[in-house]
């Protein structure tokens, strides 16, 4: 698989409130996924520069992300502000995280994984959405779409109808039956486990509550559709520390 | 606002079982990190020494970095000693 380029999807964008941090894996890169207090989204390597710690363990304190194991707590550009164990220190430059641009665009949290900004604009921006869910499937993307392309997916709005599937760009599929359309956000963890970031490309007056339980029901089927039929080389014991890291 | 660091310079001699290149190259990284101006003395599989200036809390960090070493290093012993005759009086910006 190559590594991904362009804009990535890493998280819901209603799955991570402010104050929260989360983390995600890209081809198996760990990212930590925060929103400050004032609303705004960060996508960091995950890892604290102390003692390497996972800065998703850690809590967020207005525009400060601080590390569980020993509270070395960042700003918004990465840069350690203050350390409890040396409070008067003026924390030098060289203690920094890497971070990455970021947006926010169809109820989903983008990052390009470096600090350059992609120059594409999110795929298939489209005015409003509901937000429905995170799949995480134990199986490779090429597997997922070549079901997908396939599957028949019954309407909200309208039950009957053929569904088509389109591949907007790599990282973006779509999923349209009559006129229900999932825009679906599509994260490489590794080689055989995925993550479907799903929003409903509607109005939530329209899909919130009852459409939403409607095509989360479908999606927990198709995952289910989707592991048990994976292909043998595909499915593997979950993830090692060491592969993680 | 924090106060301003007290900057002070220290000869380090860290003893032990080295693989000299590996130390250096662990040393090297802590002393970077911790925005540490440093000069290298004498190395060998038994020793290491070496100079390190800046912010007094960040010199006591490498210290206890360098303490712990790299995995294939263990360190047995550590000699300290103030006004590193190693920096020859340079800066911290001179010498990283």
């Amino acid at each position: 698989m190559t590594a991904p380029t362009g804009w990535i999807p890493v998280a819901l964008s209603s799955e991570i409130e402010a104050g929260a941090s989360a983390g995600a894996v890209v081809d198996g890169r760990e990212v930590v996924v925060w929103r400050d207090t004032s609303g705004v989204a960060h996508a960091w390597e995950d890892r604290c520069p102390h003692r390497g710690m996972r800065m998703s363990f850690g809590f967020v304190r207005g525009d400060h992300i601080a590390c569980l194991y020993h509270g070395w707590q960042y700003d918004t550009a990465g840069q350690c502000r203050y350390i409890p164990a040396h409070p008067d220190l003026d924390v030098p430059q060289t203690i920094k995280v890497p971070t990455y641009a970021t947006k926010e665009a169809n109820g989903i949290i983008w990052s390009t994984l470096s600090d350059a900004v992609a120059d594409e604009a999110t795929p298939g921006e489209t005015a409003e959405v509901t937000p429905l869910r995170s799949l995480y499937v134990d199986c490779p993307a090429a597997f997922i779409r070549e079901t997908l392309e396939s599957a028949s997916m019954p309407g909200f709005t309208e039950p009957e109808g053929e569904t088509i599937f389109a591949a907007v760009a790599d990282s973006v599929w779509t999923l349209t039956t009559g006129e229900d359309r999932l825009y679906i956000g599509v994260q490489p963890v590794n080689p055989s486990q995925t993550a479907l970031h799903v929003v409903i490309a509607g109005p939530q007056a329209t899909y919130a509550g009852a459409g939403q339980a409607h095509f989360s029901t479908w999606l927990e089927t198709l995952r289910r559709s989707l592991e048990d039929g994976a292909p043998e080389e595909a499915t593997s014991a979950p993830m090692t520390t060491a592969e993680v890291a | 606002m924090a106060a301003p660091a007290m900057t002070e310079a220290v000869q380090f001699t860290f003893f032990g079982s080295l693989q000299a290149d590996s130390f250096q190259e662990f040393a090297t990284h802590r002393a970077r990190r911790l925005d540490l101006g440093y000069a290298f003395g004498q190395c060998s599989n038994e020793a290491v020494s070496v100079a390190v200036v800046g912010a007094h809390d960040l010199v006591d960090a490498f210290e206890m970095a360098c303490s712990l070493g790299p995995h294939d290093c263990i360190i047995l012993d550590v000699e300290r000693k103030s006004g590193a005759a190693l920096l020859s009086g340079k800066t911290k910006e001179n010498l990283a």
